[in-house]
């Protein structure tokens, strides 16, 4: 509902951006790991990161998050400085068997966000239910993580993180450590619902194919210190499709340009 | 349960019959005197007779009272303060050390302490025993609070999660594999020490009545002790290990 | 930036400081506490006549006596529970009904049959310590990897040899872990067997101090009482880390 409201006021101004990062460095111990990175999301836009490992950017979504803080410039979200992480920001990480609590059920885990932002005991589970099934998890309320797949966990995290109403969904690499048809089946997922929710997707992922079928936009960093190196618009036609859409020159051509763009930055 | 473990089990039974019998045959034979072993027959008697007259139900919820208490106290105050120096890392780094100095001190050794704090009381019997009990509890909540998942922390900060909150849904659930282990360990040495101070200040306890038995002798309620006191250590082992694995479902399904 | 090594050393010494200066401040006269310079000075006094040294020698012997004892008895048993499973299984009950046990409980029986000295003492040390290294050693040799049994039966050692050079050598870190255990529980036992009635050793000796009212001689005996059983858990942890590599650490927070 929130995310709607905002949608339409964030259309009567077009071109302000929802997350904007102006000149940001990050120092870490001494080290510079991202350098004056500027760049604005707009509401509803579809971003993807992509980078050699170690360009940051993990690091740059976390900063998006609120989880670290600038060295210098700043992250704003909605024209307001991120000083601490929102409700309203959900993150996926990758690392989906270390983020859900292994003590909770299903349902419990998808329960905790809704208990965070004060969801009253009643509406929560009807809210459980509608949420699992979006994911389709819808018969697995009573499993516990460690009973669940790969797939099944991340699909879970998402659940949760959708439990938070975002405006914006931060993804980090989520779909990394899966198998390629599980994975390529949560691509079409995540589209579908992102498309459902209005929400702001910034999605880090190191596979090029995964960020040209996804995003709206695709940004480069290049490493050490990270910085922005190639930025491509990405005009595909959508719905898009695993089949006609990978085989479309366009998407090809990107995919050259990228991959020439990463032989470069390690060279 | 599957036929061949029932079997097993049932074979097993009979071992442990085989010995008592053979207990039984030693004493019978009077190959060691009676005076210092009594048979099963004797001892059975002796409980019979304990329970009934009430003397030996009193001495036992004597020992069971001192045992919950010193361990209640201790597991609220082993738990908190657990949780208070594991959540931070400065507590850690200045505390810990001196608790790991700590940790291989034989406890009985604050008895003498204790006593001449306390005398020969009740509260003297409290402190030794939550004393006691305390260490395995107090490190295992730290190392539990200590070892949370920092993924879980970061998702508790994006929730904006209460320090409360934090504390009761994220990092207790996480921590407690460790403090039950814990909690089971401070158990036995709850009895152990229950039984040390009921000999040594003359409680109402089964300590004191094995050895009020022994002094006088009477071999038979002494085994009748004895045995009970096994009893309890069985019966709360068994309980702790129940309550562990229904609190820690979610860990054992799965893998 | 404070070093984590003095950090440590920060809340013991200032523990201590707070204890002095109050102490000298209200002119303390207890029966439970004492300055930290008159226990150093017992400690050194009780050096001095030699009584410190007696009752260490005598808690010692009794500790280690039990260790050895129970602990060849507990390690026969897991070694044979452990290969042979039928034997395990038909003991179980029995095994299962005598642990629970407290080994204090025994106390009195041993008083009768062997009255005072360190014949009861090394007995009830010894039943402790038959438990933790006989479940130990059953689960570290029902968990060598089965190719070495296979090995052994292709190359067809005797028995004796099988367990002389295959199972002891592959059990070896967990047995030694068992034992680490035990000579930390052989030290508790003997010390609470002390306090609560044989008249030798350490255990008697923090008595004695604490009846005829001397709270520094008692604070003394605590203080060492509780270094020896740091040093006996750090060297043996050392020997172990030393013997088997960090590896054979894991596991054993409990």
């Amino acid at each position: 509902m929130i995310a709607a409201v905002n949608q339409g006021a964030n259309s009567l101004r077009p071109g302000r951006a929802q997350i904007a990062f102006s000149g940001v460095t990050l120092d870490l111990g001494g080290k510079a790991i991202l350098e004056n990175i500027s760049l604005d999301v707009k509401p509803g836009e579809f971003l993807c990161i992509i980078g050699a490992s170690g360009c940051g950017k993990t690091t740059a979504l976390r900063l998006a998050a609120g989880l670290y803080q600038p060295t210098s410039g700043t992250v704003a979200f909605d024209g307001k400085p991120m000083l601490a992480p929102r409700r309203d920001i959900a993150i996926v990480f990758q690392d989906y068997g270390k983020a859900l609590l292994p003590w909770r059920t299903a349902a419990g885990n998808v329960s905790l966000a809704l208990e965070a932002s004060g969801v009253a005991a009643s509406q929560r589970a009807v809210r459980i239910d509608e949420l699992l099934k979006k994911v389709g998890l819808p018969n697995h309320a009573e499993k516990y993580p460690a009973e669940m797949s790969g797939g099944m966990q991340q699909r879970l995290q998402i659940a949760r993180c959708l439990a938070q109403e975002p405006k914006a969904l931060l993804m980090d690499e989520p779909f990394g450590a899966l198998d390629a048809m599980t994975r390529q089946g949560l691509q079409d997922e995540v589209l579908s619902l992102v498309r459902a929710s209005d929400a702001t997707v910034v999605f880090v992922t190191h596979d090029l194919e995964e960020a040209i079928y996804l995003g709206d936009r695709v940004i480069g960093l290049l490493p050490h210190p990270g910085r922005i190196g190639i930025e491509l618009k990405i005009d595909l036609p959508r719905p898009r499709d695993q089949l006609t859409t990978r085989e479309n020159p366009e998407f090809l051509a990107l995919r050259r340009e990228l991959f020439d763009f990463i032989k470069a930055s390690e060279a | 349960m599957n036929r061949s473990v029932l079997y097993w089990r049932a074979a097993s039974f009979a071992v442990a019959a085989g010995f008592v019998g053979s207990w039984q045959l030693i004493a019978d034979q009077r190959l060691v005197s009676p005076v210092f072993l009594p048979g099963p027959d004797r001892a059975w008697a002796s409980l019979v007779r304990g329970f009934t007259s009430g003397d030996l139900l009193d001495k036992l919820l004597g020992t069971l009272e001192h045992m919950a208490y010193g361990w209640f106290v201790a597991s609220i105050a082993g738990i908190a303060l657990g949780a208070m120096i594991g959540s931070s890392r400065r507590m850690r780094s200045y505390v810990a050390p001196s608790l790991e100095f700590l940790r291989p001190l034989p406890v009985s050794a604050v008895i003498p302490v204790a006593i001449a704090m306390f005398g020969l009381t009740q509260s003297m019997a409290l402190f030794v025993i939550a004393f006691g009990a305390i260490w395995p509890m107090l490190l295992a909540t730290i190392h539990g609070f200590a070892a949370v998942e920092p993924r879980l922390y970061e998702v508790a900060r994006s929730l904006h999660m209460s320090r409360l909150a934090i504390i009761f849904k994220i990092a207790l659930p996480s921590a407690s594999p460790d403090i039950l282990a814990g909690m089971r360990l401070s158990v036995t040495v709850a009895l152990i020490l229950s039984v040390v101070c009921e000999i040594l200040a003359g409680l109402d306890g089964l300590g004191h009545w094995v050895l009020l038995s022994a002094r006088a002798f009477r071999s038979a309620d002494l085994f009748a002790g004895v045995i009970l006191l096994g009893v309890i250590g069985y019966l709360t082992a068994l309980a702790m290990s129940m309550v562990e694995k229904r609190l820690l479902k979610w860990r054992s399904s799965g893998h | 930036m404070i070093p984590e090594r003095i950090k440590a050393l920060l809340l013991p010494i200032a523990i201590l400081a707070i204890l002095e200066i109050w102490a000298r401040a209200v002119h303390l006269q207890s029966d439970s506490l004492a300055p930290p310079s008159a226990i150093a000075a017992a400690l050194v006094e009780a050096f001095q006549d030699g009584s410190m040294l007696i009752a260490t020698r005598d808690t010692l012997i009794s500790a280690f006596a039990g260790l050895s004892i129970g602990g060849a008895v507990g390690l026969a048993c897991g070694i044979a529970l452990g290969i042979f499973p039928i034997f395990d299984r038909l003991m179980e009950v029995t095994i299962e009904a005598i642990r629970p046990i407290p080994s204090i409980a025994l106390l009195p029986i041993a008083l009768i049959a062997l009255g005072f000295g360190y014949r009861m003492e090394i007995t009830i040390v010894a039943f402790a310590c038959v438990w933790p290294i006989l479940i130990l050693t059953r689960a570290a040799v029902g968990g060598i990897e089965p190719r070495l049994i296979e090995v052994s039966r292709a190359l067809r050692l005797s028995p004796a040899d099988r367990v002389r050079k295959i199972i002891i050598p592959a059990a070896l870190p967990r047995i030694f872990l068992a034992f680490r255990l035990a000579a930390g529980i052989a030290l508790i036992v003997a010390v609470t067997v002390e306090i609560a009635i044989n008249p030798i050793g350490l255990g008697a000796a923090i008595m004695t101090a604490q009846q005829a009212l001397r709270p520094d001689l008692m604070l003394a005996y605590l203080f060492w009482i509780g270094l020896i059983g740091y040093l006996l858990n750090t060297g043996l942890m050392v020997a172990q880390r030393h013997l088997f590599g960090r590896a054979a650490l894991v596991g054993d927070s409990a």
